[in-house]
């Protein structure tokens, strides 16, 4: 029993990484997204090229590959004098540009679903395009991509043990150092906090949702 | 020179030409209404005259002054396309509500925030000095537009939960909210059933007695002929025919026009 409350502890120590990747990657990469998804759709063909090649770099290759390459590559091209402080923050830019562009899509989608007549409304009714897209077209993007974001949000939980590739400290870390000692269970172990933490976002959504149901379209 | 005054619009969309040389007028008060088969060119004129489409060439003047003309590229630039187009109030087809706010929302929305600008650069927003005043001049004024359309024991619902033609009223008074001087109508019951459109033409017939100025693009050849001062029929992107409802509707003489008329008497309209 001592041994359970000792792994637990252990774990738990793990995964506040986790949470911590989990939370700024979700921070930073939800307005970055929406920054991007106006440059792919953007009338200026240079802004909307380069936003929508780097989407399709970022989505077109596996995050491992790219936590890697934010981990080596600015050492190796300023022969050592620049790198990321710790692992961590090169664990964090790695997510934040891959999830901004996953949710740059995402937001695309939305904004593109809205009926030109919503725009149309607003422009006659003299408000500018800001007014119409922060008072008119804003919420309802927002409820229409509460599916979606949810799903994207829920893999993102999973993904942060992919971080332990550079060898964050994080809770998979953590497990593999007791296998390595002889001790397996806790590997399986881990899932238990993993499904706790993805249940208590299914249920935030679920809550979400139900807040914006009060109107249909 | 008339109130209102459009000269010579043209309007191509890429290589097709949809409106060719389109010229009228209407007076203060005046109700006109535009009739004519599919694809003539009525809903782009009407979208041409809220600048929701910008014309090739062509002027538009309101009470003497000149708020587009496709020589001038000053009276194209945002900033002036959108003070110019509250000299006009557009209802679409299609109502457009925002689905989000209530109906009471819907129309205090835009007034508030044009307030909000007003008062920040000029001080004042339609005689009201700070924007607790002022609002309380715009729900006062909401208040009036629902009584106006029969809609004040739903001034609390969302879209969502009213019929197509109540949906359609409320759009209306949303229209009217800002007091333009020309009201727009796109084909509004064209996506109504049939027993709800009565509501909706009764709503607009009773703007006219408050001489607001309106456009109506319409199939409800009847309503024009008992509403409109004025009628245009277009056909092709010109207009084919004008003049009051006896002449164009009772005696039409282009050909067209009574082609395109009979069709619809055929059905006992």
């Amino acid at each position: 029993m001592e041994q359970f409350w000792n792994v637990t502890l252990q774990l738990l120590e793990g995964f506040t990484q986790n949470c911590a990747l989990f939370g700024v990657t979700l921070l930073a990469a939800l307005p970055l997204g929406l920054i991007i998804s106006f440059g792919s759709m953007s009338r200026f063909i240079p802004l909307k090229a380069v936003c929508r090649t780097f989407v399709w770099i970022i989505r077109g290759t596996p995050l491992l590959l790219q936590l890697f390459v934010v981990y080596y590559i600015p050492p190796m091209m300023t022969n050592g004098s620049f790198r990321f402080g710790d692992r961590m923050s090169a664990a964090m830019i790695a997510f934040i540009i891959n999830y901004a562009a996953y949710f740059s899509e995402i937001y695309r989608g939305g904004i593109e679903s809205i009926p030109k007549g919503q725009y149309e409304a607003g422009y006659v009714l003299g408000m500018t395009k800001s007014q119409i897209f922060f008072k008119v077209v804003l919420l309802q993007v927002i409820k229409r991509i509460i599916p979606p974001m949810s799903n994207e949000i829920i893999t993102l939980v999973k993904d942060t043990s992919l971080a332990r590739i550079i060898l964050v400290e994080e809770i998979l870390k953590f497990a593999d150092d007791f296998r390595v000692q002889g001790l397996i269970w806790p590997v399986f172990y881990t899932g238990v906090f993993f499904l706790l933490f993805c249940g208590a976002l299914t249920l935030l959504f679920r809550f979400i949702e139900r807040k914006l149901d009060y109107y249909k379209g | 020179m008339a109130f209102l005054e459009v000269n010579n619009i043209k309007k191509s969309f890429g290589r097709t030409e949809v409106l060719t040389d389109i010229s009228f007028s209407l007076e203060k008060g005046e109700v006109l209404a535009i009739i004519g088969s599919s694809g003539s060119g009525k809903t782009t004129l009407l979208r041409c005259i809220n600048f929701l489409e910008a014309p090739q060439k062509g002027i538009i003047s309101v009470g003497g002054e000149v708020l587009f003309d496709g020589d001038d590229p000053s009276k194209k630039k945002e900033k002036e396309i959108r003070k110019n187009r509250l000299h006009f109030g557009m209802v679409f087809q299609q109502f457009n509500l925002f689905p989000q706010y209530t109906v009471f929302e819907n129309l205090i929305l835009a007034p508030q925030l044009m307030a909000k600008e007003q008062i920040k650069a000029n001080g004042e927003y339609m005689g009201a000095k700070t924007y607790k005043e002022a609002q309380e001049k715009i729900k006062a004024e909401a208040d009036r537009l629902l009584k106006k359309v029969g809609l004040t024991e739903k001034k609390d619902s969302y879209p969502c939960d009213l019929s197509g033609g109540q949906q359609q009223r409320v759009a209306i008074a949303r229209a009217l909210a800002l007091n333009p001087d020309v009201l727009c109508f796109d084909e509004p019951t064209s996506a109504l059933d049939p027993e709800l459109t009565g509501e909706v033409l009764n709503v607009i017939k009773g703007l006219k007695s408050t001489d607001s100025t309106m456009i109506v693009v319409t199939h409800e050849i009847g309503f024009a002929r008992d509403v409109a001062d004025k009628i245009i029929f277009m056909d092709n992107g010109v207009i084919e025919e004008e003049g009051t409802p006896q002449e164009v509707i009772e005696n039409p003489k282009s050909r067209r026009t009574r082609e395109f008329l009979s069709r619809f008497n055929q059905f006992g309209d």
